[in-house]
């Protein structure tokens, strides 16, 4: 081992001096403490489901057993499992396992979770992010458009198309997009999904009316929050006068002042849905065919496959924990008080 | 399907019946076959079959769709549901088969060329075919056989059947084939019935194999298709590729070899060239989809997606595919009647007047007609048409009767029941008939329709009512037959306990029985049919005198398939096995 060098000091110095300077900051104050609750979060998530998961009726190995298999099979299957041991024990060895990267294989196929995740996540992700951004582009333009001239007709049209779709749920909604788009027009796939190593197009074909599926109610939704935001903003706030005043033209106030104060409630709703688009994609998912998390973690809970359930339902509750994480710091990079706590 | 299906159509009308077919396989009981069966026509008015293109079948992920413990036969515990995957990479020792209209139905040997039964009905002798491989090339012989058994009988899946093998006769087994299997378990195998299953089971010359029964077992030979046993994957492809890579896309000497596989998802396969029926299969490609769901499925084939639904089950839709006329519909020949399964060890139904009231209130003609439109098929006992041992008719049995159920009810001072069910399918609909019926009679009925994994604990647990459920098989006694739903050491029957025993386990242990499980017994004790046939028949009796299950009327599920698709079990019919036909893949064409 050598001597570190004087710029090797001097880097480290600089270092430290920044981590001094970043974990003094209040932003960063906040993301430590931010962040060390959400992990607080998802593990009690994770005790509380498996705890429901013990708690819940059946016995799993008589279940895979099936009908026809004697208590002496059963029992064997139970013990292969490890079935037999009570659940806290199992709950700290899960929880070791998982320190240690190994989330454990499915009670029913014997797979490694870590695999089934790597395979299976991807397609969910770009289900709930493609819908993510396929709704915002398609309701902040609408609501902007539907704000500028309340009552008009295209407000009114966006009013009841909007609620007419946020009235539908989304599985009805699924069913119809097939039958109009693959069944009548033969336009799309009715179900399976393309991996993007086949190529782009094919994998945006295939995943186009699960996206559809999970964007248009969710659409409806921010349109009709976003609108009436818009509108209360421009008919009580000062600072629409004062830009009035001072002749600014009505896109202009709608867009730079209007929209940019409505875009914090919009922030709010957004981090709070993304738990609903992501549980969203267990029935799309089952709808469409698509290999995701969505269908592991219903097969999973159909078959009493609880590590299977257990992974799934974390990794939806990081991913809404997260989601709102990252609106909590983008509040604090966008308003300062909060930063310094005074909200 | 790539192959163009509108020329089908038009061809459909036109080109008469092909030549007659097939296989004039033997008797269920029957000891020898002919050569292996040659391609075949497999639908009516559909014209020579043809070589090439590809199919997609859409399986429901509930049932044969489901393959979450893989496709290894030794490991997998849904080797029954998924009859149409296995058929389509293993080809199977043995095929159920039949007249094209679904009568007659026959094991055939396939991949074996015979059996025989010893005269004390307790050996089971298999000849195999000469020359078959599997699709590695490794040969398909004797030791291949013992080798797919052992792991079957000792590897924990429950797709396994319950034999009763000799247990003191000596392995005769070289030691590279012992190294081989033993490597193939897993390490919490039994080290003693492995011992004793090597004795029992053994090979003759190369391509004969033996095993001795310690009671005769009527039901083997029937139920094998059934089973984990039928399907024999390559020895040497397991060992290249693990246990692990196998299950997920296994290695045998069926149609087809697998090309690409997720579990419980997709299923692609190709033809296998080394098949050992000449000219067979006919498909290039072929695809099992799996969705969730019959509207699912049927507007994938609508949107021409896929080619097949095996299996549709909601009769509405079946209804609407009739009426389309680029589909066509094949009804499953029937073989399991619904049956309501009443708990005679507990109250209300331990006693029997209560059990009577529940048979005269219950109109099963009016749930076929409201529910199923007259599909089904009536039925007092656990037998079906497309069955062995059919007999639809119990003397004294007893049927609608709203008065005299009321006098039993108000006799009995009241009647509550709770009345359970699967909650998937058209379960829960005919459970809320009968409820309405019962309810007509002045009894309280609690509905508790659940997902499949909580019936069988509620089974297990004992404490329950009534169930609506479906008994029978082909032969009554393999799969969910008579012995599951009425044997008294079964998990899954209400039928009285032996005296003397307190439970299940108490009755196995002091090796105690009931007058029904004696006939059971009985009704696999011989080879012989005709007394087969007529223990059934007491059976029944015996059951409808004892009012133990009300039974209603055999359904089954129907295959859609596009026009321009032929096969049989596709578009003719081949009895049930258990739950739904198989298909024979390697018999399937579509028109160019």
């Amino acid at each position: 081992m050598t001597a570190p060098t004087l710029n090797q000091v001097a880097r480290t110095g600089e270092r430290s001096s920044f981590l001094g300077r970043a974990s003094g900051s209040p932003l960063m104050r906040l993301v430590a403490r931010r962040l060390f609750v959400s992990i607080l979060i998802v593990w009690a998530i994770s005790a509380l489901v498996f705890a429901m998961l013990a708690a819940m009726p059946g016995d799993v190995a008589r279940n895979q057993a099936g009908m026809g298999a004697s208590e002496e099979q059963v029992d064997d299957l139970r013990r292969q499992l490890g079935l037999d041991q009570p659940p806290v024990a199992r709950y700290f060895l899960w929880l070791s396992a998982v320190f240690r990267g190994d989330f454990g294989s499915s009670l029913i196929s014997g797979q490694p979770i870590s695999t089934l995740v790597a395979e299976r996540l991807p397609v969910t992700m770009e289900l709930v992010l493609l819908a993510f951004v396929v709704s915002l582009a398609i309701a902040i333009p609408v609501a902007v458009l539907a704000a500028r001239k309340p009552g008009g007709i295209f407000d009114r049209g966006v009013m009841v198309v909007s609620m007419t779709l946020l009235a539908v749920p989304n599985y009805v909604l699924a069913l119809l997009l097939v039958v109009v788009f693959a069944v009548l027009l033969r336009m799309l796939p009715a179900i399976g999904y393309v991996p993007l190593s086949e190529g782009i197009i094919p994998n945006l074909i295939s995943v186009t009316l699960p996206v559809a599926a999970l964007a248009i109610p969710l659409a409806a939704f921010y349109t009709r929050f976003l609108r009436g935001d818009l509108v209360e903003v421009m008919n009580s706030q000062d600072y629409v006068e004062t830009a009035r005043s001072k002749g600014a033209g009505p896109w202009r106030v709608l867009w730079q002042h209007a929209f940019r104060n409505s875009s914090f409630g919009m922030l709010t709703i957004v981090g709070l849905n993304i738990g609903g688009l992501v549980g969203g994609t267990v029935i799309i998912e089952q709808i469409f065919a698509m290999p995701g998390l969505g269908v592991m973690l219903l097969q999973g809970a159909l078959s009493g496959d609880s590590p299977v359930v257990l992974v799934c339902v974390i990794i939806f509750a990081a991913v809404a924990v997260g989601a709102n994480l990252v609106v909590d710091l983008m509040y604090a990079v966008l308003d300062p008080r909060i930063r310094y706590g005074s909200h | 399907m790539k192959k163009d299906v509108k020329a089908g159509r038009a061809a459909k009308k036109l080109v008469g019946a092909l030549a007659l077919l097939v296989s004039l396989g033997l008797a269920a009981t029957g000891c020898t076959s002919g050569p292996a069966e040659s391609p075949t026509d497999s639908g009516a008015d559909a014209g020579d079959p043809q070589s090439g293109g590809s199919l997609t079948v859409l399986l429901d992920g509930g049932f044969s769709g489901g393959y979450a413990t893989g496709l290894d036969p030794a490991t997998s515990n849904t080797v029954g549901a998924n009859l149409s995957q296995n058929a389509a990479i293993f080809g199977g020792l043995f095929v159920l088969n039949s007249d094209e209209d679904g009568q007659n139905g026959r094991i055939d040997p396939n991949q074996a060329e015979s059996y025989e039964f010893s005269e004390d009905s307790l050996t089971l002798t298999i000849k195999l075919r000469e020359g078959i491989t599997f699709s590695d090339g490794t040969p398909v012989n004797a030791d291949a056989v013992i080798w797919n058994w052992i792991r079957g009988l000792n590897s924990g899946s429950t797709s396994s059947p319950t034999v009763l093998l000799v247990r003191d006769a000596e392995p005769q087994i070289s030691d590279e084939l012992r190294e081989s299997i033993v490597s193939a378990l897993p390490s919490t195998h039994d080290p003693v019935k492995l011992e004793q299953d090597l004795g029992a089971i053994r090979a003759v010359d190369d391509l004969t194999v033996e095993l001795r029964f310690t009671a005769v077992n009527a039901t083997f030979i029937n139920g094998l298709p059934g089973t984990n046993l039928n399907w024999l994957a390559s020895p040497t492809a397991f060992k290249e590729l693990g246990a692990a890579e196998f299950k997920v896309a296994p290695v045998g000497a069926g149609p087809f070899t697998v090309a690409s596989a997720a579990l419980s998802q997709k299923l692609v396969l190709e033809r296998n060239p080394s098949y050992f029926k000449e000219g067979l299969p006919y498909l290039d490609e072929l695809t099992f989809q799996t969705t969730n769901g019959d509207q699912v499925a049927y507007q994938t084939l609508l949107a021409g997606q896929a080619d097949v639904i095996e299996g549709l089950s909601t009769v509405s839709l079946t209804d609407t595919a009739k009426s389309n006329p680029d589909l066509v519909v094949t009804e499953a020949p029937m073989t399991s009647p619904y049956v309501v399964q009443l708990n005679t060890r507990i109250a209300p139904f331990d006693n029997q007047k209560a059990r009577e009231a529940v048979y005269y209130a219950t109109d099963w003609d009016a749930i076929n007609q409201g529910v199923f439109k007259g599909a089904g098929e009536p039925s007092q006992s656990f037998t079906a048409s497309a069955g062995l041992f059919h007999n639809p008719e119990v003397p004294g049995y007893r049927t609608f009767d709203l008065d005299k159920a009321k006098a039993l009810v108000k006799e009995i001072g009241g009647l509550k029941v709770v009345l359970g069910t699967t909650n998937t399918g058209v379960a829960p609909v005919v459970n809320t008939a009968l409820q309405t019926q019962w309810q007509a009679a002045g009894i309280e009925v609690e509905l508790k329709n659940q997902p499949l994994g909580d019936v069988i604990t509620t089974f297990i647990g004992g404490n329950w009512d009534a169930m609506l459920q479906t008994a029978g098989a082909w032969d009554p006694s393999t799969g969910i037959g008579v012995g599951v739903r009425f044997g008294s050491t079964s998990p899954f029957s209400g039928a009285a306990l032996p005296e003397g025993a307190a439970n299940a386990q108490e009755a196995i242990q002091k090796q105690l029985t009931t007058p029904l499980d004696d006939l059971l017994a009985d009704a696999i004790g011989t080879l012989d049919p005709d007394e087969r046939d007529a223990v059934y028949k007491e059976i029944a009796q015996y059951i409808s005198d004892e009012a133990l299950a009300p039974f209603g009327f055999a359904f089954s599920d129907a295959q859609v398939v596009r026009q321009g698709v032929h096969g049989p079990g596709l578009t003719t019919k081949i009895p049930a096995l258990a739950v739904r036909m198989g298909v024979l893949y390697d018999q399937v064409w579509v028109e160019g």
